[in-house]
């Protein structure tokens, strides 16, 4: 708490912290006011989704089992001419409502819509959560995408870092070249290469696969660039040493280079992981079978061409943001951290 | 054991000659010192005899075997870098495993080995710490540490105490030393600081840009350095160095006076260590003092002949000179060097 209202100097409140204050309050409130709202809104009911003008925090209408209706009835505060009372609403005709007494189910009672206020309390519709589970198959999209997240970055790891090995520590002919060419297949973005990719793809015979998401973006350049930056700080007396060592080139590979590169090797898993997690367009264009689905395309499911089923939409929206969140929280301090040149003086 | 013959060694990158043919002989047990200004290929020489690095052209033989053409891990030999290179996400005993475990050792061998030189080297209570972990004394240890486990034929050292503060490494320097009679083991080490190598050495070898200019032990080398360079290079302070010109057994000082000295006739350059030189009243020497180092149990004299020759003396215990003095100074004729024109002694 002191660090949280921490000022500048000494006790009192300086102007400058004021502005500091304000600055990152609302700082805090453009970056994460979007996700609190999606988080809340995700346990609205379709109805209060649907609510003009929007709340903040999701609640259910109260209702009532009332004597001579099947179902539930919702209950308003009416305030009028009679004085103040609950009643429940058994239909709504234009601006007039006709509503009962929960006590005295036989009489209907006329009230003008201005009049009432509905009686709601702060509730969670969890079955936005437990709907797509059992009724979609979501649990079988959730595997699909963890398996291939999981996947592909352990490949994009792997073979990102040989790579930046080759790339950074041997001096070969053409070896800026090859740097520079890997570097420029960042300008070409995916849309130009996606008619020829879908043919090799699907000539190779893995449409409706999940290694047809997976192998095609293995490759990243960003990811070699990044490892080969990093590994260029590591210093060649190391490799030399393990060298002198008997140590083989895989040794100091796997041995020396690999756990010393461990903060870039963590960023870049963060990426890949965000990355692949989050991919959509490639996987729609592969996967056109529900069984092999990944989220992302299962949550356009839901997202049909005449309406959204908005609940449902956001319940697992926020379901797939869980993983990337808690990447970044236990992986968060690799990006700043550094371990290389510890040994050397 | 251990005996390192280098033939007519040389070393290119690109149009530079960094190596211009080095002919060396180690001889079995020996330290040798490759001492030199930096830039000298000191460190290049060490590198190729590590294999780490090929020479343009050359053989390379240990113990008679042609190993040029082998890799470094093939050897036999272990090298304490001048950065350590530790690897820093490894324990000390993992530091010291690594290499025995590339060669399959079995584990009990592997810990006997590690565990007697850490007795050897006091480093036992550090094995399970890391790098980072450790003060640059320690750090030094662990890196002979390495190189010693391996059993090695011969042991490099470039530079290793180069980024030790200047008490440790005068201590650094004793306890080589003695590792080096204990183990008994070839060691070649590289250094620019003549200090170092005049103190460890049973033979130093001076370089200068790719050549080998003299290898001699430190004394030989300190008596009867084979040229200017060598001359200038070893002993601190420097030797004066004067030219001269010599005629009929007299040679005058450029700037100075005449001495007698039977040397033969032609330019030359006189070499005179400052420790050599003594107050004396009817010395041939007279220079007015510019400078007093008074470090108590010596002073270092800095002063000009009368033609503007500088001259530096170094005088026992504290003279009472003041800048401005003028002093006499003499010198015993057995204890100058001459060089010739090209440089050489005569």
């Amino acid at each position: 708490m002191t660090f949280l209202l921490k000022r500048r100097g000494g006790k009192g409140w300086h102007w400058t912290d004021i502005v500091t204050f304000l600055w990152l309050g609302a700082g805090l409130m453009v970056m994460f006011g979007p996700a609190v709202w999606l988080v809340l809104s995700s346990f609205k009911s379709p109805a209060g989704l649907a609510e003009f003008p929007p709340t903040l925090l999701p609640y259910q209408a109260q209702t009532a089992v009332v004597e001579g209706h099947d179902n539930p009835l919702p209950l308003f505060v009416v305030t009028d001419a009679a004085g103040s009372r609950t009643l429940a609403e058994v239909r709504r005709v234009g601006t007039v409502a006709q509503m009962v007494d929960p006590a005295n189910p036989a009489e209907i009672v006329r009230v003008n819509i201005a009049d009432r206020e509905p009686v709601r309390s702060i509730g969670f519709a969890w079955e936005n959560y437990l709907g797509p589970f059992e009724r979609f198959d979501f649990l079988r999209f959730t595997m699909n995408s963890v398996f291939v997240t999981v996947t592909a970055t352990l490949i994009t790891l792997l073979s990102s870092s040989m790579a930046a090995f080759a790339l950074s520590k041997y001096e070969f002919r053409g070896r800026s070249a090859v740097v520079v060419l890997i570097l420029a297949t960042l300008m070409i973005p995916l849309s130009v290469i996606l008619v020829p990719l879908y043919s090799i793809v699907s000539a190779v015979g893995l449409m409706n696969t999940l290694w047809g998401v997976i192998l095609p973006t293995v490759a990243t350049p960003t990811g070699v660039f990044l490892l080969r930056q990093y590994m260029l700080t590591i210093p060649d007396e190391l490799l030399e040493a393990a060298r002198m060592d008997h140590a083989s080139e895989w040794q100091i590979y796997w041995r020396i280079v690999l756990p010393l590169s461990a903060p870039a090797l963590a960023v870049l898993a963060i990426f890949s992981v965000v990355w692949r997690w989050n991919d959509f367009l490639w996987p729609l264009i592969v996967l056109s079978r529900p069984e092999v689905y990944t989220l992302q395309v299962g949550l356009n499911a839901y997202a049909g061409e005449l309406n959204v089923q908005w609940n449902y939409l956001l319940a697992m929206t926020v379901i797939t943001m869980i993983p990337v969140v808690l990447v970044f929280v236990f992986l968060q301090r690799f990006i700043t951290a550094g371990i290389a040149g510890t040994g050397l003086k | 054991m251990g005996r390192i013959a280098l033939h007519d060694i040389r070393k290119s990158f690109g149009a530079v000659d960094v190596l211009k043919g080095i002919d060396l002989t180690i001889e079995e047990g020996e330290l040798a010192v490759f001492v030199g200004p930096s830039g000298c290929g000191k460190s290049t020489l060490l590198r190729m005899i590590a294999g780490l690095d090929r020479p343009t052209s050359g053989r390379i033989e240990i113990n008679g075997t042609d190993v040029t053409a082998r890799g470094a891990a093939d050897r036999g030999l272990a090298m304490v870098f001048q950065s350590y290179a530790l690897y820093p996400h490894m324990t000390v005993r993992a530091n010291m495993a690594f290499g025995l475990e590339n060669t399959r050792m079995s584990r009990a061998e592997i810990d006997s080995r590690i565990s007697e030189a850490a007795t050897l080297l006091e480093i036992g209570p550090l094995l399970a710490r890391r790098p980072g972990q450790l003060s640059g004394g320690q750090r030094q240890r662990v890196a002979i540490g390495r190189a010693i486990v391996r059993r090695p034929t011969a042991f490099l050292l470039d530079e290793p105490l180069s980024n030790l503060d200047a008490e440790l490494r005068v201590s650094m320097r004793a306890e080589l030393s003695a590792l080096h009679d204990r183990l008994g083991a070839t060691m070649i080490h590289v250094t620019h600081d003549q200090v170092e190598a005049m103190t460890m050495a049973d033979r130093i070898v001076v370089m200068r840009a790719g050549r080998v200019e003299q290898v001699d032990t430190p004394l030989n080398l300190y008596n009867r350095p084979a040229n200017l360079f060598v001359a200038g290079f070893i002993g601190a302070p420097g030797m004066n160095l004067w030219p001269a010109e010599a005629a009929q057994g007299r040679v005058r000082i450029a700037g100075g006076p005449e001495v007698a000295l039977a040397l033969p006739d032609g330019p030359l350059t006189l070499g005179l260590r400052p420790q050599h030189l003594v107050l004396q009243g009817d010395g041939p020497l007279s220079l007015r003092v510019e400078l007093v180092e008074a470090l108590g149990a010596e002073s270092v004299v800095h002063g000009a002949l009368s033609g503007g020759t500088r001259v530096l003396a170094v005088l026992p215990g504290q003279p009472g000179l003041k800048r401005g003095d003028s002093i006499a100074l003499g010198f015993d004729p057995g204890l100058v060097h001459a060089f010739g024109a090209a440089g050489q002694r005569l």
